[in-house]
């Protein structure tokens, strides 16, 4: 049986007197989205941030495809894209340029790369705009374009849709349905439970730097006898 | 492309919009205009200037004086008798603002030698500029030369005489004999020991500045996350940041230092200096030694104000992050015009030695007066000192630093600094 996705073992990482993460740990397997839900603060961006090897933990180790996020980090960064929660783009680059600059990174010919990006993007016309132009939920599809048109292994996506309208938060939470694949595994942070359910094979849930629960959301709802996800975040966090 | 060459072109594309580099050009803008200014005042000064006479004497004297004016200026009118306001107003008329009036009793006065000839002149200044009153003034200069025709005349005596003594001027400079005067020394040597160490401090504070602007680019946009998780190695990134801000910095020093360089040509009409023998200049292995140099305190000064950058919160934080290196780079230079360095006391000797940035405004002037070793130790002090920058700020953007914003002991100072 091949290496899960993602391994996280007692990963612990304090700010001066914060202790954002306490011990946590799960996995995610291959072809999976795997959900972080928690209240702010709980440590889900430094659990993804350790995982994009931006932090190094303070104690455990993060496995990303067999690398180990401190000692390959290179490894680890060949088979990610990563996605912050208030990521931008190059103000002064339109936004064909901007998926070209990033595909430059990965491929030796960038252009089918930055094709596939444009159609993930769905921006129309407007992808010869300065990204300095865009909207917030236009910044954030091209953002997601440029991560998914490298066909990660693992896509890290911290609250993609948080502060987007309706329909682009449901275009967003289409396309990243749509990725995962054999060799393809998403792992994603959110507040919303509802879209939580709706994308998410497991579901992961963090509370004052530790994951209290794991598992699918049926499973999670049966554990704890309530209705919904949310009820379930409530009950096991209480 | 390598990502190395794709980075540096990233950042020399984002630092070359208008809201970065329009600031940076207004300062040779400004210099520009003003040489321009000045450039004017020196050819209004050299042109013959337009001039009134009113000869209300016919005595031979006063012929003399018309016959000077008549060499050395354009008389656009002559009357006689007439009211100085009348001639005024007829001068101007022709184009003319200056009006010499020589009265009846001029041959006369001077005849008797008891009292100077008197002439009475009126100038109108309608510009108050530099230029207006320069040219304004050159109406009544060829009086210098119509007192000494008239004294030959009268008087009958030869040049020598008329003018009786003249001095041959020595300077002993660091027991070389020049044979010039101090002021044309410093006309002479104004170039290497003030202009140079000033676009040498120029050049760091735009590179450093260009390297924050860089930084706070990213921290605006919110870039530098995904940037961090890209398969590019840390130091490549690094790299990319200090050469793309390099270019940058370079390329808008250079248009101060030419516009600098012009103001200061415009402004040393006259007398260029005495003159200077062969050891009072700088050869191509000191030039060699001045840009080595310069290049080091150019990468240690971007390594700095690269590591400074992570811990700006913005643009304008990082606006205020760069006056640091501006201080530390800028000192040196305010030393080695104003002052020599022997003449301090042993610990703000030692201070200024300490500071990297010392050696090369130190440059042309211990070069010129044969001092090398100084800078030959200092080149290589700066290398180790630009080694442990660069070394430093891969170090920090390979830390949680670089995302967290986290300066450690020293955070509360940086961010009163920024508020």
């Amino acid at each position: 049986m091949p290496d899960a996705a993602v391994t996280v073992r007692g990963l612990s990482k304090r700010y001066g007197n914060v202790e954002a993460l306490t011990d946590l740990s799960f996995t995610v397997e291959r072809g999976e989205i795997f959900g972080l839900v928690g209240p702010n603060g709980a440590g889900k961006s430094t659990t993804l941030r350790i995982l994009a090897t931006l932090l190094t933990p303070d104690d455990g180790e993060a496995v990303v495809f067999g690398a180990d996020t401190q000692t390959d980090p290179n490894a680890v960064r060949e088979a990610i894209r990563y996605l912050p929660e208030e990521a931008g783009a190059y103000e002064n680059l339109t936004g064909r340029g901007f998926l070209s600059f990033v595909a430059g990174f990965y491929a030796e010919d960038p252009d089918p790369m930055v094709e596939r990006g444009v159609e993930l993007a769905d921006l129309d016309e407007r992808i010869t705009d300065k990204t300095g132009d865009y909207s917030k939920g236009m910044t954030r599809r091209l953002l997601l374009a440029s991560a998914l048109m490298t066909e990660p292994r693992l896509a890290i996506l911290d609250e993609p849709t948080s502060g987007l309208d309706v329909r682009n938060a449901r275009e967003i939470r289409e396309v990243i349905q749509s990725y995962p694949g054999e060799e393809r595994s998403v792992i994603l942070s959110s507040h919303d439970m509802l879209e939580v359910e709706y994308l998410c094979d497991r579901v992961g849930l963090v509370d004052r730097g530790r994951v209290v629960a794991a598992g699918t959301p049926a499973e999670l709802v049966a554990q704890t006898g309530t209705q919904n996800l949310e009820d379930a975040f409530l009950e096991v966090t209480a | 492309m390598s990502d190395f060459l794709r980075l540096v072109r990233k950042e020399a594309r984002e630092l070359l919009r208008p809201r970065y580099i329009v600031p940076i050009l207004v300062v040779p803008i400004v210099f520009l205009a003003m040489g321009q200014g000045f450039s004017g005042v020196e050819d209004g000064a050299n042109e013959e200037p337009a001039v009134g006479l009113v000869m209300n004497d016919s005595g031979r004297y006063a012929d003399l004086l018309e016959e000077t004016y008549d060499r050395r200026a354009n008389v656009t009118y002559r009357g006689a008798n007439v009211s100085a306001e009348t001639a005024i107003e007829e001068t101007r008329g022709s184009g003319g603002k200056t009006v010499i009036v020589v009265p009846r009793n001029f041959t006369e006065r001077i005849e008797d030698g008891a009292a100077p000839g008197r002439v009475e002149t009126y100038t109108v200044v309608d510009n108050l500029g530099i230029a207006g009153i320069s040219s304004a003034g050159a109406g009544t200069a060829p009086l210098g030369e119509a007192s000494q025709v008239i004294a030959a005349n009268a008087t009958g005596a030869p040049p020598g005489q008329l003018s009786p003594i003249t001095a041959t001027e020595t300077s002993i400079v660091r027991g070389e004999r020049v044979d010039a005067s101090p002021s044309s020394i410093n006309s002479d040597l104004f170039g290497q020991l003030f202009f140079v160490p000033v676009v040498i401090v120029v050049v760091i504070v735009f590179s450093g500045q260009m390297v924050m602007n860089s930084m706070g680019i990213e921290n605006e946009n919110k870039t530098m996350e995904t940037l961090l998780t890209m398969p590019v190695a840390r130091r490549t990134i690094v790299a990319a940041k200090l050469a793309g801000s390099a270019v940058i910095g370079l390329f808008a020093a250079g248009l101060l230092a030419g516009s600098m360089f012009y103001y200061q040509s415009s402004l040393s009409f006259g007398d260029g200096g005495g003159g200077l023998p062969a050891q009072f200049s700088l050869g191509p292995a000191e030039y060699a030694l001045i840009g080595v140099s310069v290049f080091l305190a150019v990468v240690a000064a971007l390594a700095m104000a690269l590591c400074l950058g992570i811990f700006a919160g913005d643009q304008q934080g990082a606006q205020v992050l760069v006056l640091p290196i501006a201080f530390v780079a800028g000192a040196p230079a305010a030393v080695t015009v104003f002052t020599d360095i022997g003449a301090l006391s042993l610990p703000l000797q030692a201070i200024v030695y300490a500071n990297p940035f010392t050696y090369p405004s130190l440059a042309p002037k211990a070069l010129l007066v044969g001092d090398p070793l100084v800078i030959v130790g200092g080149t290589v002090y700066q290398l180790v000192f630009a080694a442990a920058m660069v070394g430093l700020a891969v170090r920090l953007f390979g830390s949680d630093r670089v995302v967290t914003g986290d300066a450690g002991r020293l955070s509360d100072i940086f961010e009163s600094l920024q508020r």
